[in-house]
């Protein structure tokens, strides 16, 4: 078995600790005998086909990082859309996730349109809210707890089911306890930390549904995780409120 | 005369805060010259006119190393100089040593700065000189992005008629090259150690026009080589670089420039160090020093400060070196690859505010070769996030029965230091970690001496 894991602008989107999350999708397959090819899906790269992706990661990225990106991945849109109504498995952190939305209000009001796949928009506030969060996921996995670690200036407003409730922290624009969104297999969330290593359920969550589309697999060996829930135990005792 | 009586009164305060705080055993880096500043706010210019030349070192890492080398260096010249030393790099840092060694004139004031206070600290001393060591991403939930904290060094630098010592290899510091200032590059060039692979890079595009730049090698981060594809920004010529760089537990290399000194000799390990040697040449040079005196002192210097500190043992040496940022962490762990011996690693990893309060920057880290360190017994883990820092280690394949995670920093270093089957500790603390790490192993010391 394989898959492959398309790594979207590592070299401009890559704040926070975002390799954690590819290392840790990586480590997790191979740890049971299933190859990961990592692909970095660059401005630089000549030819892209993103159809033979079965994991897809957006991070976070400057303001500068942001816009060189923003006018190459336009060209993807609609792939990127089709890919993501016929079950394709992504992840999109913090600018990643913002990207995917319709646009991004800066402090002047100026409009900075994002790809449109999903129709919330993110408007810049006062402050940026940082800080370790906890939530309590939506999409059914156990632990319940996600934890991770938020560092945003946009406040996003969305009506898609959240990726989870907020139990410390901000979340999504910290009025409406919501963080992230879900929306078929795709998720995107103001979580990193990085959020893969520290919340393996949900790591296993994003392999298993690439595996279902791909291979039809309904369920994955387990791994001894004591050292990352351990992680994962630490922050929930730390820092709940 | 107002004035006259605030500078005083700012003084005496200051004293009087420092010695209360010495008294009740506390360190007095900050808070003197903090409460000095409320009473004096111009306490920064005046301590300037008493200056007869002012060097500032800035830059994410490599400022407190420098800072020292310098000071050691031009001390073989004269006594009178004032340095923050202790690495409290803010305005109130400074005014702090000011207030410990107070005097009515200095030959050279030698400060290294925090890059969030340059501004205001190049503003109130207009230094003669300035030292730009490189730029990293360093708690990023302090300043925003990297592109921030090199516009806000640039622009204070704008308005200064000044020297500036820049190192060459770092594209988003040799970009200050515009600035038109009188510049004065220094690099490591090429060597041994050099390598093709891309580990941390923080600027994969041109500062100056956006295109994709292209790297030829890497000394340290994205510290290299570069040329960008687009305009054809490249590293300028160096008017400082070493040269025959080799290691056996010590360096030994020649530096290129005004002047050549051959077979310099330098005992701390890691490239970021020949960086900081680098910096140090190029602006003892160039303020004048004689290269022998210059080689003598580089040779004799000793760190004290627990950044970068041996302590002995009968059986091992304990070694300890500050890590706070990905690129630190990423050369320390490929120099304890360098060392041969049987060796244990402790990295302490805490989450206070000095510390930056997001851990992730360890994931930014490349640590990949840590499965493959030759006589490495055991990596324990501990700080109040010691399981984040041993799940990292899982996730470069580190075999998790060589990992031992205990939060609690004494007992850790209690049993690195009484671990049996190895040579050499090496302790990796973050910067909250440091002092007390310090601390506790000159207790064991003391008490080690007791008992023979």
């Amino acid at each position: 078995m394989e898959l492959n894991i398309y790594h979207m602008y590592p070299e401009v989107l890559n704040l926070y600790g975002d390799m954690g999350n590819i290392l840790c999708i990586k480590r997790r397959c191979e740890w049971r005998g299933i190859k990961a090819s990592i692909k970095n899906f660059s401005v630089n790269s000549k030819t892209h086909d993103l159809k033979d992706g079965d994991i897809f990661f957006i991070g976070g990225g400057s303001d500068r990082g942001q816009n060189i990106v923003c006018s190459h991945f336009t060209k993807y849109t609609e792939e990127f859309k089709e890919i993501i109504e016929d079950q394709g498995v992504v992840l999109a952190i913090c600018g990643g996730y913002q990207f995917l939305g319709e646009k991004y209000v800066d402090s002047d009001g100026k409009e900075v349109p994002g790809l449109g796949i999903f129709n919330y928009s993110t408007l810049n506030g006062e402050g940026r809210l940082i800080g370790n969060i906890i939530i309590e996921n939506q999409i059914g996995i156990t632990p319940k707890t996600i934890v991770g670690f938020e560092n945003h200036g946009g406040r996003t407003y969305s009506d898609y089911k959240p990726l989870g409730l907020v139990k410390a922290g901000y979340g999504n624009n910290e009025h409406d306890m919501k963080e992230g969104i879900v929306y078929k297999n795709c998720i995107g969330t103001y979580l990193h930390g990085p959020l893969l290593p520290k919340n393996p359920h949900l790591a296993d969550y994003l392999i298993l549904k690439a595996l279902e589309k791909k291979y039809g697999i309904k369920n994955l060996k387990e791994l001894d995780d004591t050292l990352e829930y351990s992680a994962h135990e630490k922050v929930v005792e730390m820092y709940s409120k | 005369m107002k004035t006259r009586l605030n500078l005083y009164l700012s003084i005496i305060t200051g004293k009087l805060v420092r010695g209360g705080l010495k008294r009740l055993g506390k360190t007095a880096t900050a808070l003197p010259g903090n409460i000095a500043l409320r009473i004096e706010p111009d306490l920064l210019k005046i301590l300037r006119k008493r200056c007869k030349k002012v060097v500032l070192i800035t830059g994410t890492n490599g400022k407190t190393t420098t800072n020292n080398l310098i000071c050691h260096i031009i001390r073989g010249d004269t006594e009178k100089l004032l340095s923050n030393l202790r690495g409290a790099n803010m305005p109130q840092g400074i005014t702090s040593s000011f207030i410990e060694n107070y005097r009515d004139e200095y030959d050279w004031g030698i400060f290294e700065v925090d890059e969030g206070s340059f501004r205001k600290i190049a503003e109130d001393l207009r230094p003669e000189y300035i030292v730009v060591t490189n730029f990293f991403r360093d708690q990023l939930d302090r300043y925003g992005e990297i592109e921030s904290t090199v516009s806000m060094v640039e622009d204070a630098i704008k308005p200064l008629d000044t020297t500036l010592i820049l190192n060459a290899d770092d594209p988003l510091v040799s970009q200050f090259e515009q600035l038109k200032k009188n510049n004065i590059f220094y690099g490591v060039g090429k060597n041994k150690f050099s390598t093709e692979t891309k580990t941390v890079v923080e600027s994969q595009f041109c500062p100056l026009c956006s295109g994709y730049i292209d790297y030829e090698y890497f000394n340290y981060g994205q510290l290299g080589s570069y040329h960008c594809k687009t305009c054809g920004f490249e590293n300028p010529d160096y008017d400082y670089y070493l040269t025959n760089i080799d290691y056996h537990n010590q360096y030994s290399f020649d530096v290129m420039g005004k002047e050549i000194v051959r077979d310099v000799r330098f005992k701390y390990g890691g490239t970021y160090n020949l960086y900081n040697v680098c910096a140090a040449f190029a602006f003892c040079l160039e303020a004048g020093m004689d290269p022998e005196e210059v080689l003598r002192r580089v040779e004799s210097f000793d760190y004290k400060l627990g950044r970068m500190e041996e302590f002995n043992f009968h059986d091992k040496v304990v070694k300890v070196v500050l890590v706070k940022n990905p690129i630190g962490l990423t050369e320390v762990v490929n120099t304890i690859y360098h060392d041969e011996r049987e060796k244990s690693i402790l990295f302490i990893l805490n989450d206070n505010p000095a510390d930056g309060r997001d851990v992730s920057w360890i994931w930014d880290a490349r640590m990949d070769e840590v499965n493959q360190i030759e006589g490495l017994k055991t990596v324990q883990c501990s700080g109040r996030r010691a399981e984040d820092i041993a799940t990292r280690l899982k996730y470069d394949n580190l075999p998790v029965s060589l990992i031992k995670v205990d939060d609690n920093i004494k007992a850790s270093i209690e049993q690195a230091v009484n671990q049996s089957d190895v040579e050499i500790v090496y302790i990796l603390p973050t910067y909250t970690a440091v002092f007390q790490t310090r601390d506790i192993l000159l207790k064991i010391q003391e008490r080690n001496q007791k008992w023979n």
